[in-house]
């Protein structure tokens, strides 16, 4: 079955935030929420690069495992999804998390967090496909569509890739070569590299036994 | 069972520390998200807006149960023309998808296109017409603003004549927009008409058009793909027009081609180059001829192209000789090596493609500049070649169509000029007497001289009454779509504001003239709505055409421009005229009548056969194209070219294709060729001016020719090809001078069908000039600009004599030898020069008052290198003084330090106002139309230097001093 | 683990203020409090696979090997 996976290519990224207001356009997301971001490295010297960067919908996903409530979840086709109802803002997802995709609506001087708030792949959440209430609290549900994420599909270079990780590395191959070159799949090692390809399995407490199995 | 993916040990790799704190040294400009967060103006009035306003009417993009309809429109932020999906639902526009159909674009945005379906949101528009009382903004009816603006144009028309008022219209017009502002102007009677185009490419299209006949990009987005090697200079498309570079990128990945980049600053487009050139500012020529040095030296020109199709090039041997690569060093830094390496890479990669922008064409010596390349160009043999050309990148989403359509100064519709024969032509097309025609403007000579031109409306206000060539002063600006902070020299241009009795403002938002503290009275804001509120064509940058289908109505009580245009006519007097064989509905003409008026009279430039029909199926059946070639190659439109770029001759019915590759010889005219357009005569000192032994495939006169006219039919013996209805129409415009009538004045188009038929182009066939003996430097010569670092080369490379242009005197030599003369440098030791940002466009209103674009840049910034930086104590983030040469300018903006830019140079983006020299503007807008992000003028500190063509302003280079504030 | 990382965290806290000020971030907050019961998918349904290789899927995977 496919796997889910982003791919950037940089030497394809022109940092032109297409992806960053493509998301805030296909959710609405609130000003302060970054579910993606471009960021640059070496900026202004020779050798500049620019990534986008969102949740990476990781194998071994490091927010599931500190998750003190188990609000995580990873659906079959690996994208890691979390539910706000259970949610309680603790951020240690946020410490765990190796792109820093975890976003949270606000920051008070007391540390209150609000729920947390990241990319879904653009796949919704735990509430029913496409309904309002799943569109609230999480966003559009294009995977449900038979769509893929807007960031992706909108991409001015096509250097951000989303779909199916085999498609995808195929792509990427056919680039290198025709280039004579290949800087490597920014990420994917640190994403993708634990396993094969991620299991999927449930949140909370009630979601015991589904999906195949732990770790 | 708790579900434990791992024994919980977080992954923290060094992945994690690069993208939250960056290498080392700062993230650069998105840093400022977390070094400067928004400034406190901004945050308070977002707070203060009602939770509502800032998300949808309804929950998300699918309401369900609803209809969703969709509708297909065009990006309005540049002009690549990406397409637009969106989603509608009662009425409201709830979703964005890709376009993935669309030749250009194939589904792809970049931050601002991805973003456009906030403008029908709008929580930042003007939402009613406005008038400032006293400071003060009160609200008016619409009925109410247009009697009280037209009483008050008839007044000022009544005292002081037609041209003291400045019609200033918009790149952001639809094509039909902007051909009835041109018309507007001519039936009120002024050539003070003009728009954004004076100050992007003007100097492009007077240096192309000069050269090879038409004023425009030869070749497509798409056809760089072909393209074996790319020399991009003066411009950053990766941020100007970001969906270009998919195709650059392709053609540098496929044909492994060198991308060479030349700029004064390491753009994000230098990112992505095999080749980076750092040049100073101001030195285009010496580079261009230093690259030509080499050619020259090495034989690589393409010698039987330069003799069959261009004219004068040994002229241009004479000067480049003296670019040897000692000299372009001294005067570009430019190291000889490298110099070669361009040059060898751009004549051993054929064909190689030039492209360029505002880098090249904001300039004292802009015309200049742009004809320089573009004889570079004709010495490779690179024009009318598909892979090569002039890829001249426009600015708006409609700045080319806008200047098709004479929204200029010096011409008419379609450019036709202001000679008496022109205003003949329109008058035949518009169905009105020439002499009735006459009697709107002030007197014959007015009605033929070139008006005031944007960059300097504010002079023609100010200047004492005998320096300006004309009755009266201005004394009424109508803007419509066009920034305030988008010119040079700002405080004079708030004196101009100050002293204009009355401005009108037609626009979305409203803009930085309304902002402006000093103007306290008699500002009229009238709320144009976007073109997602109303239908229309709009031409790229690549000339295809593109209708736009409205996606929901004007928002508040906006009105298109359509019908602010019509209201304005109405009450000015003139509407039944104007609107003869226009159809009107209600107050709102209908957009596909105006565009076959254009089709009826734009002769000339080919704007004839894309009939609204025509355009609209071509959105339709946008997957049919090629995405290369941009030919249909299935489908009903089989063999025609996407949008019909222009040319596209004769008659609708005529099918013609469009013209891919302007000049192309290897097709036949009839399937989108052509030929150097033979505008300039046929001799000159004994040599012929025609081109020689070159013609476009299937051509029945295999040699060069001149231009079409009925002399010509008759002497060929074809004008018994004609339909008695073409010769009677002929006669009828001809009188007792048949033979005189030409291909573009033919209204029956007869003539050109005539000449399509024997494989002819109606426009002649001619050779390129490389010396256009009527411009100041029939052969481009290197000139310091007036605020020159470099005193020492002033004497060697002065500027221009002072002269007078325009209805205006204009300072050249004289400004530029005072200040070389001056210590001026002393107190100003860096160089500044300006440029754009990705997430904004143009004076920046409509982007920064996107939220989701407006997060993405905060802040106002100034680019310093670290050395200086250093030198001075300025860290990155701190807020800096950057002051001007003139008028004790100032502007406190964040230093952002970095590599990007040149030791000696200061960079800054030219999107932001609504600051003032430390102060902010913010009280000034009406009440919640204020943009997001405010931030100082860039063009609070730019200073005098004007083009002598076009009278483009100086943007790119001056003088200023950085202290930390 | 936290001290260790004390220094970085106040850096990514830093960014959070810059950030998650303003009206719209609370709003949004407050709206993820009002859940819907009747919404909410099985935990099953939850983790089904949804990606599906449509026509719209393989188009953008053909535009990508441009």
């Amino acid at each position: 079955m496919a796997r889910m996976k982003f791919l950037c290519d940089a030497e394809r990224c022109i940092e032109c935030n297409a992806c960053v207001t493509a998301c805030k356009n296909e959710h609405d997301v609130p000003w302060g929420i970054n579910r993606r971001r471009v960021v640059t490295l070496n900026d202004g010297k020779p050798g500049e690069r620019s990534i986008s960067m969102a949740c990476m919908h990781c194998n071994d996903p490091p927010c599931a495992a500190v998750c003190p409530v188990d609000c995580f979840y990873q659906t079959a086709d690996g994208v890691v999804l979390h539910s706000k109802d259970l949610c309680i803002g603790c951020g240690y997802c946020f410490y765990a998390c190796p792109f820093g995709a975890p976003q949270y609506p606000q920051a008070t001087n007391f540390g209150g967090r609000g729920k947390m708030d990241k990319c879904t792949f653009c796949a919704g959440g735990p509430e029913a496909d496409n309904t309002p209430e799943e569109y609230q609290k999480y966003g559009a549900n294009r995977l449900a569509e038979g769509k893929l994420p807007l960031c992706a599909e909108m991409c001015s270079t096509r250097a951000l890739m989303a779909g199916d990780g085999d498609v995808l590395a195929d792509i990427y191959r056919e680039r290198a070569v025709r280039r004579g070159y290949g800087s490597g799949a920014w990420g994917w090692s640190t994403a993708y590299g634990r396993e094969d390809r991620g299991r999927a399995f449930g949140p909370g407490r009630s979601g015991a036994g589904v999906g195949t199995s732990g770790s | 069972m708790l579900v434990k993916r791992s024994s919980g040990k977080p992954a923290r790799g060094s992945l994690s520390r690069t993208l939250t704190t960056g290498i080392g040294a700062p993230v650069g400009r998105r840093g400022f998200l977390k070094t400067s967060g928004l400034a406190a103006g901004g945050m308070a009035a977002l707070s203060a807006l009602p939770a509502a306003m800032i998300r949808k009417a309804e929950a998300g993009p699918t309401i369900p149960n609803v209809e969703t309809v969709t509708r297909k429109n065009i990006c309005t932020h540049c002009s690549v023309g990406c397409t637009v999906i969106a989603e509608v639902q009662n009425g409201v526009w709830t979703g964005q998808e890709p376009g993935w159909e669309s030749p250009i674009s194939q589904g792809a945005h970049c931050a601002k296109g991805a973003s456009v379906r906030e403008l029908t949101k709008g929580e930042r528009r003007v939402k009613y017409p406005m008038k400032l009382v006293d400071g003060q903004w009160q609200r008016l009816s619409w009925d109410q603003a247009i009697e009280e603006i037209g009483n008050q144009l008839l007044e000022i028309r009544q005292q002081s004549g037609p041209d003291a008022v400045f019609w200033l219209g918009s790149a952001k017009f639809s094509n039909e927009g902007s051909y009835l502002y041109r018309k507007l102007a001519a039936f009120w009677g002024t050539n003070n008409v003009d728009h954004q185009a004076r100050i992007c490419h003007s100097t492009t299209v007077a240096g192309v058009a000069n050269t090879w006949g038409y004023g425009a990009m030869t070749n497509s987005y798409n056809d760089i793909q072909n393209s074996k090697a790319l020399v991009i200079i003066g411009g950053n498309p990766a941020e100007a027009h970001p969906v270009s570079l998919p195709h650059m990128l392709r053609g540098k990945e496929r044909n492994r081609a060198p991308f060479i980049v030349i700029d004064p600053r390491f753009t994000r487009t230098a990112a992505h180059a095999t080749e980076y050139v750092r040049i100073r500012p101001g030195t285009d020529i010496p580079i261009t001829w230093g690259i030509l040095w080499h050619i020259f030296e090495n034989g690589w020109e393409d010698k039987e192209y330069i003799r069959q199709r261009v004219y004068g090039m040994d002229e241009v041997r004479a000067e480049v000789k003296k670019w040897d690569p000692a000299t372009v060093e001294r005067v570009t830094g430019v190291p000889g090596e490298q110099v070669k390496r361009v040059a060898e890479a751009l004549a051993k990669n054929k064909p190689s493609t030039v492209i360029w922008c505002m880098g090249i064409t904001q300039h004292t010596t802009g015309t200049a500049n742009v004809r320089a390349l573009s004889i570079l160009q004709l010495a490779l043999g690179n024009i009318g070649v598909a892979g090569g050309g002039a890829n001249i990148y426009r600015g708006h989403c409609n700045v080319q169509g806008a200047t098709d359509f004479g929204l200029d100064v010096t011409t008419l519709p379609s450019y036709y000029g202001l000679a008496e024969g022109a205003w003949k032509h329109f008058c035949r097309a518009w169905d009105v007497e020439y002499d009735w025609m006459k009697s709107r403007f002030a007197s014959k000579e007015l009605m033929e001289m070139k008006g005031i031109p944007t960059t300097r409306w504010f002079d023609g206000v100010i200047y004492k009454p005998e320096d300006i060539q004309q009755p009266s002063p201005l004394r009424a600006m109508v803007c419509f779509g066009h920034g305030g902070n988008t010119v040079t020299r700002m405080p004079e241009m708030i004196k101009g504001l100050e002293k204009l009795s009355l401005l009108v403002i037609a626009d979305p938002h409203p803009t930085t003239f309304a902002a402006i503290k000093e103007r306290r009275n008699n500002t009229y804001l009238l709320p144009a709505c976007t073109q997602f509120e109303t239908d229309g064509s709009r031409t790229c940058s690549n000339r295809s055409m593109q209708w736009g289908e409205k996606i929901v109505e004007p928002i508040f009580e906006s009105k298109d421009d359509y019908t602010i245009i019509y209201l304005l006519a109405k009450k000015l007097g003139f509407a039944d005229d104007m609107f003869k064989h226009i159809t009107v509905e209600g107050t709102r003409p209908v957009p596909e009548d105006i565009l076959r008026e254009i089709n009826r009279s734009c002769l000339s430039t080919g704007y004839t056969g894309q009939s609204p029909e025509r355009l609209k199926m071509h959105m339709k059946h946008q997957a049919d194209f090629d995405k290369i070639t941009m030919q249909a190659t299935t489908g009903p439109l089989k063999g025609e070219y996407y949008g019909l770029p222009w040319p596209c001759w004769g008659q609708p019915e005529l099918r013609h294709p469009g013209s891919p590759v302007l000049y192309d010889t290897s097709k036949h005219v009839m399937e989108g060729g052509g030929v150097f357009r033979a505008r300039f005569g046929v001799e000159r000192n004994g040599v012929s001016l025609l081109a020689e032994g070159s013609y476009s495939k299937g051509s029945e006169i295999q040699d060069g020719y001149p231009e079409f006219t009925m002399a010509m039919l008759k002497k060929l013996g074809w004008d018994k090809d004609l339909t008695p209805e073409e010769t009677r129409v002929i006669n009828a415009i001809g009188g007792d001078k048949v033979d005189e009538v030409s291909w573009q004045t033919d209204l029956s188009m007869g003539i050109i069908r005539v000449a399509l038929k024997h494989g002819c182009s109606p426009h002649g066939n001619a050779k390129a000039r490389a010396v256009a003996w009527n411009l100041p430097d029939p052969v481009p010569v290197h000139r310091e600009p007036i605020y020159s670092p470099q005193p020492e080369l002033v004497k060697q490379y002065p500027a221009i004599e002072d002269r007078r242009d325009f209805r205006l005197p204009q300072l050249a030599r004289s400004l530029q030898f005072k200040i070389s003369d001056s210590d001026l440098r002393q107190k100003f030791p860096f160089v500044l020069t300006s440029g754009r940002l990705v997430e904004y466009e143009g004076g920046g209103e409509e982007t920064r008052s996107n939220p989701w674009l407006a997060e993405l840049q905060q802040s106002m910034f100034a680019e310093i290198n670290p050395k200086d930086a250093e030198r001075l104590g300025i860290r990155d983030g701190a807020l800096v003084w950057v002051y001007g040469p003139e008028n004790n300018a100032k502007a406190k903006v964040r230093a952002l330090v970095t590599e990007r830019i040149g030791v000696g140079t200061v960079f800054m983006p030219f999107h932001f106002s609504g600051y003032w020299q430390g102060e902010s503007l913010r009280d000034n807008y009406p009440p919640g139309t204020d943009p997001i992000v405010l931030g100082e003028p860039a063009n609070g500190v730019t200073t005098y230097g004007y083009d002598p063509v076009t009278f483009m302003q100086e943007t790119k280079v001056t003088l200023c001093r950085v202290e930390p504030a | 683990m936290r001290r260790k990382d004390e220094k970085t965290g106040i850096e990514r806290r830093d960014l959070l203020k810059g950030l998650g000020l303003g009206a719209a971030g609370a709003a949004a907050a407050a709206l993820t409090t009002a859940g819907a019961a009747e919404a909410a998918e099985t935990p099953q349904e939850q983790v089904k696979s949804r990606y599906r290789e449509t026509d719209h899927v393989k188009r953008f995977y053909a535009l990508n090997r441009l």
